[in-house]
């Protein structure tokens, strides 16, 4: 097959590039060990209030022994609860969330703090907030007549 | 002399491309006598009976005017949520309305514009792209068009009682099943599983179109690229429609029965419909893409006055898409929580589908360059479409990356994004489209002053509507907010966009005046006007009913440009089929490599029996919408009869005589069975899409098994079924047998052998179809109590329901055989059967290894 010389240049180039890119991302990956949050943990949605985790008066913010957050949080038409959170900045956070009822989302416009909340599943996602400041906890996954007012608000403070 | 037909002997074993036109016209009264004949046979009917007629040309027209009308629709709920969204806290639409609007904006636009859009183009300019004279099977065209046409009614008219589904156009659930209890979703889910139904008669229509009715001479790698992307399309549609149609039964029988497949409360699981979901509604965006690209591969070479570049990579581009486009599909689901190496494996996958979609648009520009270009309204929108593709394809690229869509998803950045992406990448080639093939309707163009207009107005509009989104989504807008509160920064840049809307209406408006506006004085386009090289443009200006005057043979891409006299010779009716001798619609059916004829098809004509199938089944899922239950019966039981009788008096007819002389000393058969005749090609391809939606459902049944304990329960309750199952599989398998010794009997003419054994298998079958029903039931399986015993019933049902359609099958092809109408040697309705039979004895084994067999190894 005769292929032009600079049709080849360019194609070994495109190539050369390709590989670049992915190994730029498979050495990210592997030696940073950087990962998109990933959590599949089942759970049963109807005793929700009922396990250790998600009884109402266990909702909200603790501290781990190592000194990171564990944030943890029900989500039911139309609220997250509990209503207001508040955490430290540049303090590794897990949020842990389950929802009551039908499918919702948690998303903090800019951070990176964004998951789905599927009901039987409990989403885990792990976060670090850079900035201090007052932030809209929005659900941003559709689920009914007052999707458009269902949010909290996230506080973060600085650690004194 | 007792020769094969075929071709005569001196001819036999022509190449390609050795086929000359007849030297000599024929004297110019035997053409008009000829031409007279033919329109005659091929004649729309007039007045009130216009509406029977089943001709691709009208079929198609009717079906582009029906979905263009449906776009407008859509646009219009755009508009009206624009307007809602201009202004913080706005109460010109309340919330519940609000979410009526945009679930029904997305599915009209999904739905009933741009997917029949490609369906109708199709069928109108497919047979004249191929030279044939019409597609295989125009009543299933028909029936699909007024399928579609009820459907859309019933689904968009629910708005206007207030009771439009609201679950959004991916209807998740637990939201759509249980706590959305009006009729809204069900209008959805039956509607348009209705509609569904139709876009796969299209694409089984389209398949064995592309496949077997090529002129002879127009080997698969000569024809027009839109045949070849509607060809894939047409694949893609097989295998991604019905995992939807497997969802939404699963969805229908929740809400109606309370089997609880997404309950999480009762075993079931939310996640089973978004996978089902995306798996049909990934390739859908390049079930879009892909026919309105091929439009552009039409007008592109015509503007550069020169051949495609890259023929075969835009092909292998085109392939490749559609694999790859069923490999994307968790990237909708990227933030539900899923294993690392998933997230890892489709995120690759939705970088790598940026490459063939490359490929083609590089192709296309190397085209441009290559040729000279003429400057035309097409291609202006061309050029618009895909610039804005371009930027949509780029977002798309950014999406892709697993991080960056954990800050994008469900925000209005992903709203920008997709409709870069199908604006870029259907709408405006579509209008590009309506404004290159507008004389093939009516013989005049439309006109290019308002092209311009509509054009600026168009993509100013666009961009301005849409543009600013990738702002306010990347603040933080999520999607779906009837309104939002004020000072979040999403002020201005809404009330940008909903000027913007604005100025796209008008566009639209602009558009819709000059395809309505009269045209009586304005003259006739002279033919082929854009130049153009490919066969559709043989076309007289107004065109003929019959497709094309005599079938050309084909040994280029470019007919009109490479084969001298081209024009002259189909007029003069020099190549085959200038004549309809027995007043019959007939046209050629070759090979489906090469093109070789086999075959001379007759196309039934038209009737009103189409019409009522389609209303007497739409009937059957308009009235269980409303829990009408005996009028549904009613309606399905007429619906029924009528198409038993379309097929009784329309389909495998014996012909008069065994071939006829089709022209240039070739002499074909009129009547072919078996894996050479088209009916076969569709019933194979119809039960690829069976077997499929039948796959849906075993996935869902394993996707329990990996994720859920409980899925079996403990104890399993499957030693209890075992018997009876196998017991069902046995009998039937046995039918199964029986009707392919029943085929052999029939070919070699044993009638006693034939009557008795087709009885048995009928017997036989019923009394598997029992037995297998009776294996939950005695078990004692609730399918209301937990997903294990719903999803049990459900495989048994779905296979009980096949048998049963195999029973209808096996009767008629008893009563034909006693009428007389099906012979040894005609012989295509056992045929079909038996091959049905093949895969319902696939169903039945599947089933069961499923049901019984499979939890004893788990």
């Amino acid at each position: 097959m005769h292929i032009d010389p600079l049709e080849r240049r360019w194609i070994i180039l495109t190539l050369v590039l390709m590989l670049a890119i992915t190994g730029v991302l498979l050495g990210y990956a592997i030696a940073a060990n950087l990962h998109p949050p990933s959590n599949v943990e089942t759970i049963d949605s109807t005793r929700l209030h009922l396990t250790p985790e998600f009884a109402e008066d266990k909702l909200g913010v603790a501290k781990n022994p190592d000194g990171t957050l564990t944030v943890t949080m029900v989500a039911g038409r139309y609220g997250f609860y509990p209503q207001h959170v508040e955490v430290p900045v540049a303090t590794p956070v897990t949020f842990r969330i389950a929802s009551a009822d039908v499918l919702h989302g948690v998303h903090v416009p800019l951070t990176n703090l964004s998951t789905m909340i599927v009901p039987g599943y409990v989403s885990e996602v792990t976060t670090l907030f850079e900035k201090t400041g007052e932030y809209p906890l929005l659900c941003n996954e559709y689920c009914g007549l007052g999707h458009d007012h269902m949010w909290s608000r996230l506080t973060v403070i600085s650690p004194q | 002399m007792n020769t094969p037909p075929g071709r005569d002997p001196e001819r036999l074993g022509a190449a390609p491309g050795d086929v000359k036109p007849l030297r000599e016209a024929p004297p110019i009264g035997v053409q008009h006598a000829q031409a007279e004949r033919l329109l005659k046979a091929w004649k729309t009917p007039q007045g009130w009976r216009y509406w029977s007629a089943v001709n691709n040309s009208q079929v198609g027209l009717w079906y582009t005017a029906a979905a263009f009308a449906f776009f407008l629709f859509g646009g219009i709920l755009a508009l009206l949520m624009r307007t809602q969204l201009a202004v913080p806290g706005n109460d010109f639409l309340s919330a519940d309305f609000y979410n009526q609007i945009f679930t029904l904006h997305g599915s009209v636009m999904m739905f009933l514009f741009a997917v029949p859009l490609f369906e109708a183009f199709s069928i109108f300019l497919l047979p004249q792209m191929l030279g044939a004279r019409d597609l295989p099977f125009p009543r299933l065209s028909a029936f699909g068009f007024w399928s579609f046409l009820l459907g859309g009614t019933f689904v968009c008219g629910s708005l206007f009682f207030n009771a439009a589904p609201q679950g959004g156009w991916f209807m998740y659930p637990p939201l759509s099943s249980q706590y959305q209890p009006g009729i809204g979703n069900d209008i959805w889910l039956l509607g348009l599983s209705f509609i569904e139904l139709a876009a796969i008669a299209a694409a089984v229509e389209i398949i064995v179109g592309v496949l077997k009715t090529r002129s002879p001479g127009m080997r698969i790698n000569l024809m027009p690229l839109y045949a070849w992307y509607i060809l894939v399309v047409a694949g893609m549609i097989l295998f991604a429609f019905p995992p939807l149609i497997a969802g939404d039964i699963l969805l229908e029988l929740e809400r109606l029965l309370h089997w609880p497949f997404f309950d999480p409360d009762r075993g079931g699981d939310p996640l089973l419909w978004q996978h089902l979901f995306w798996i049909f509604g990934h390739p859908e965006v390049y079930i879009v893409f892909l026919p309105a690209i091929a439009l552009v591969a039409m007008m592109v070479p015509t503007f550069a006055r020169t051949p495609m570049v890259g023929y075969g990579w835009i092909v292998l581009a085109a392939v490749g898409t559609g694999f790859l486009s069923f490999g994307l599909w968790v990237h909708h689901m990227f933030t539900t929580g899923l294993p690392g190496i998933s997230l890892a494996l489709f995120s690759a996958a939705s970088e790598a589908v940026a490459i063939p979609t490359g490929v083609q648009l590089f192709c296309f520009i190397a085209t441009l360059l290559a040729g000279r270009v003429v400057r035309s309204v097409p291609l202006l929108f061309v050029f618009g479409g895909l610039a804005v593709f371009v930027l949509g394809g780029l977002t798309g690229v950014m999406v892709a990356l697993v991080p960056f869509d954990f800050q994008a998803h469900d925000t209005y950045f992903i709203v920008a994004h997709l409709h870069y992406v199908l604006v870029g990448g259907a709408v405006f080639p579509v209008i590009a489209g309506f404004y290159y093939f507008f004389p093939l309707v009516g013989g005049k163009k439309l006109s290019d002053r308002l092209g311009r207009i509509t054009f600026w107005l168009l993509f100013i509009g666009f961009n301005v509507t849409f543009l600013p989104m990738h702002l306010s989504g990347l603040l933080g807008m999520p999607r779906r907010v009837f309104t939002y509160a004020p000072n979040l920064g999403f002020d201005g840049l809404n009330l940008i966009s909903s000027i913007g809307a604005f100025i796209l209406a008008a566009g639209f408006a602009v558009f819709v005046w000059d395809v309505l506006r009269p045209k009586g004085k304005q003259p006739y386009a002279q033919r082929n006007p854009w130049g153009a090289g490919t066969l559709e443009w043989t076309a007289e200006m107004p065109d003929k009913p019959w497709g094309i005057r005599s079938i050309p043979e084909i040994d280029g891409r470019y007919p009109l440009w490479d084969q001298p006299n081209i024009l002259r010779d189909i007029d003069e009716g020099r190549f085959y089929l200038p004549d309809a001798e027995e007043g019959k619609r007939e046209t050629l059916i070759t090979t489906s490599v090469d093109a070789q004829p086999i075959q001379c098809l007759r196309v039934p004509g038209p009737t009103w029996l189409t019409l009522f199938a389609a209303l007497f089944t739409g009937g059957l899922f308009i009235f269980a919408t409303f829990h009408l239950w005996w009028v549904a019966v009613a309606s399905g039981v007429l619906a029924f009869a009528i198409i038993i009788a379309w097929l009784w008096t329309g389909t495998a007819l014996i012909p008069e005589k065994e071939e006829k002389n089709v022209g240039l000393g070739l002499r074909l058969p009129l009547y072919r069975s078996g894996p050479e005749s088209v009916g076969w090609w569709a019933m194979f391809i119809t039960m690829l899409a069976d077997m499929t939606a039948f796959a849906g459902l075993v996935f869902g049944y394993f996707f329990y098994w990996t994720i859920h304990d409980d899925f079996p329960p403990d104890p399993s309750p499957a030693p209890s079924l075992f018997g009876l199952m196998l017991l069902g599989a046995v009998l039937l398998l046995g039918s199964w047998g029986l009707t392919v010794l029943v085929r052999r009997w029939n070919q070699g003419d044993r009638r006693a052998a034939f009557y008795g054994g087709l009885p048995v298998a009928v017997a036989l079958a019923v009394a598997g179809g029992a037995t297998l029903l009776a294996g939950p039931w005695h078990a004692g399986l609730d399918p209301v109590s937990h997903v294990y015993p719903a999803m049990v019933w459900l495989l048994v049902l779905w296979t009980v329901l096949h048998v049963a359609v195999g029973v209808i099958m096996q009767g008629y092809c008893l009563a034909q055989r006693l009428a007389g109408r099906m012979t040894a040697r005609y012989d295509i309705e056992i045929r079909n059967v038996t091959l049905y039979w093949h895969f319902v004895a696939l169903t039945v084994a599947i089933t069961v290894a499923v049901i019984a067999g499979f939890p004893l190894v788990a």
